[in-house]
């Protein structure tokens, strides 16, 4: 299994209208800082590479970026950790509740969608439903509410998720799982959520 | 392809017919004698089987044949196959193993036998399966150990065996069945095929199906989800391990796995899905009994405990015990049979020392109320308790409310062996523990959905 580069990836999100967070890859400081000025702090840096799977337990995120000064620093730390590499996100903050969606193909069925309560511990809570798609508004509707995540979207101790927002976005997923047949799996983790917007923050897609 | 002629055979030849003490040719022939069908044994290496004249080949029997039984080694089951094409029957069954599920070789072979049956436009079942009863016409074209009962449950199984063991099985559970398949590798008819048949059989009402795993996933998905929206389908799964699934290193890919897969696609096509054989035949049997019917119950019973054990599993699996309306309560009070229990609510505890009439009286008002559209009735058997009694009660109440489904939970041992006897035979499911009733009604309520 191979992953999609930054770029190819980037364009995918964009051909289906699959909303993520300002994200840019950069092998320059210089251009980093830049784009940092323009999207403004605090801002988030991830590795990101082919064959780079686990980036949390390998130092490969750092979240609370403040300024400039934190940003070289944390970019040369990174950059010399990870000698192989497409390059370096830098990535807007986005706040609101972590979701996981996702897509599998499988041999037999072919495409499965995904959705659940996201973040590092999404394998641990196990809290996910399925379906195999085509996925229509009402189906991803009931595989929301399958999930606990659905207590979350509704508010469960805070403002809660903008549902049809969700739901729009497995769609979208469903429709790309559907037409891209090239493409294995796909991983949106976190997909963060909030009232307002609904945005993927990190993503693999698999080849 | 038309599968009537497989199942409504007039004329039907065992090739590899044999009086051998325990073979398969010998079990063939005895299911088959059953049968009051025309039989021809054919069996190139005998004159005679069980007194009947024995054929060389297909092709030397004169007269018609409508299904031929192929039971012969795997070797010589093409060259059978070319005979059954020559002979124009209009269907086979090939019970000989050695095929898809023995590797290379005999891929190629199960291969080479569906364009065999294919170029002919004839249906064939298996291989490497145990065969086919029909209930509905006496037809048993199988090697099975047991005979079931007649009834209304289909039974698709892709293992052999373990339809050998449900049959026995299901003769102490009282449940009948209409068909029975063993459908083996599909090497040309397929589990689609059968679940679409099973659709339009006017002789079954619910079908069992238990599976390793399928071989067109899709085209299973799509037609399991079209005959569930007609009849209900309850699904068995082996093989659920992660052993031999690929390491992964995505969140989907690690969160989705072979099995929850397929419980997906059972969910989606709307299948009830059970862990055991015993469940299996314990929603068969509510399917079977009773009709489904919308969520909202009455639970009547003779001891606290039962009725908080049956609430539990209520919660758990989102059956709603009804609220008892202003007009239920009234009626329940209006009785002077229930005089004596001082709270009326649901589920109804009529106390330990209940009598037949307490039971009588409490069923004939949950039945005739609005807000509850069936009924559990729970029995612990304290001294005083009436059994038969009480099971012929219910089986009144059944005749009188047709409309409202009755499931009882009598526990306990040979205290109310012949009462459950009594009710099942009035059809009226039985289960010895509260989880099993609970998950039989479960099932009754997802159907009528």
């Amino acid at each position: 299994m191979e992953l999609l580069s930054f770029k190819e990836t980037k364009s995918l999100l964009l051909k289906y209208g699959l909303p993520f967070c300002e994200t840019e890859i950069f092998n320059s400081l210089d251009k980093a800082i830049e784009y940092a000025e323009e999207i403004d702090y605090p801002l988030v840096l991830k590795v990101f590479g082919k064959d780079i799977f686990h980036r949390t337990e390998n130092e490969g995120v750092v979240v609370g970026i403040k300024n400039k000064e934190d940003l070289k620093r944390e970019w040369e730390k990174m950059d010399q950790r990870f000698k192989i590499k497409e390059g370096i996100l830098v990535q807007e903050t986005v706040n609101g509740r972590e979701l996981i969606l996702g897509m599998k193909r499988d041999e037999q069925f072919g495409p499965v969608l995904m959705f659940g309560l996201g973040g590092i511990f999404a394998e641990l809570y196990k809290d996910v439903s399925l379906r195999l798609s085509p996925l229509d508004k009402k189906e991803a509707e009931k595989m929301i509410k399958e999930t606990k995540a659905w207590e979350i979207i509704k508010g469960f101790r805070g403002e809660g998720v903008n549902k049809e927002k969700v739901i729009e976005l497995l769609v979208r997923l469903s429709k790309l799982a559907e037409k891209e047949r090239m493409i294995k799996s796909i991983d949106f983790n976190p997909v963060m959520g909030n009232k307002k917007e609904v945005l993927i923050v990190d993503f693999k897609v698999a080849i | 392809m038309n599968l009537d002629k497989i199942f409504n055979p007039s004329s039907i030849a065992i090739i590899g017919a044999s009086e051998e003490e325990r073979s398969v040719g010998e079990g063939l022939v005895k299911n088959l004698l059953t049968s009051q069908k025309k039989i021809f044994c054919v069996n190139p290496f005998r004159k005679k089987v069980f007194q009947m004249d024995c054929f060389g080949k297909i092709t030397d029997i004169k007269e018609s044949v409508d299904l031929a039984i192929v039971a012969v080694p795997a070797p010589a089951v093409l060259d059978v196959i070319e005979e059954c094409c020559q002979k124009k029957v209009k269907g086979i069954i090939v019970i000989s193993s050695g095929f898809q599920e023995t590797g290379e070789e005999g891929r190629k072979r199960e291969e080479k036998m569906k364009e065999i049956v294919e170029r002919a436009g004839i249906p064939l079942i298996g291989p490497n399966c145990l065969g086919i009863i029909n209930l509905s016409n006496n037809l048993n074209a199988s090697f099975a150990s047991a005979l079931p009962q007649k009834g209304n449950l289909a039974f698709l199984s892709q293992s052999g065996s373990l339809a050998n063991a449900l049959i026995d099985k299901s003769l102490e559970f009282n449940l009948g069945f209409s068909k029975i398949v063993s459908y083996g590798n599909e090497a040309q008819v397929d589990l689609p095929q059968l679940l679409s048949y099973l659709q339009d059989d006017k002789e079954t009402k619910a079908i069992l199906l238990y599976l390793e795993g399928v071989k067109r996933g899709r085209e299973f998905f799509e037609t399991a989800r079209e005959v569930s929206r007609h009849k209900p389908i309850v699904v068995l799964k082996a093989g659920r391990g992660k052993v031999g699934e690929k390491a992964v290193s995505t969140h989907t890919g690690s969160l989705v796995g072979n099995y929850e897969t397929y419980q997906a696609v059972f969910k989606q096509a709307g299948l009830i899905e059970v862990d055991s054989l015993e469940e299996l035949l314990d929603i068969g049997k509510a399917l079977s009994f009773t009709q489904n019917f919308k969520n909202g119950i009455g639970v009547i019973t003779n001891g606290g405990g039962l009725g908080v054990l049956a609430v539990d599993f209520c919660e758990k699996l989102g059956v709603e015990v009804s609220e008892l309306s202003k007009e239920t309560k009234e009626a329940l009070s209006k009785d002077k049979r229930l005089d004596k229990i001082l709270i009326k609510s649901n589920p109804l505890d009529i106390m330990g020392d209940a009598l037949s009439e307490r039971y009588e009286a409490g069923l004939r008002c949950f039945l005739g109320a609005r807000e509850i559209n069936g009924v559990l009735v729970m029995q612990s058997t304290q001294i005083m308790t009436e059994p038969i009694k009480n099971a012929k009660i219910i089986g009144e109440m059944k005749k009188e409310f047709p409309a409202k489904p009755i499931v009882c939970c009598f526990v306990g041992g040979p205290l109310v062996k012949d009462a459950v006897a009594y009710l099942e035979e009035n059809r009226i499911p039985n289960y010895s523990d509260p989880k099993r009733a609970i998950k039989a009604i479960k099932s009754l309520i997802l159907c009528f959905q």
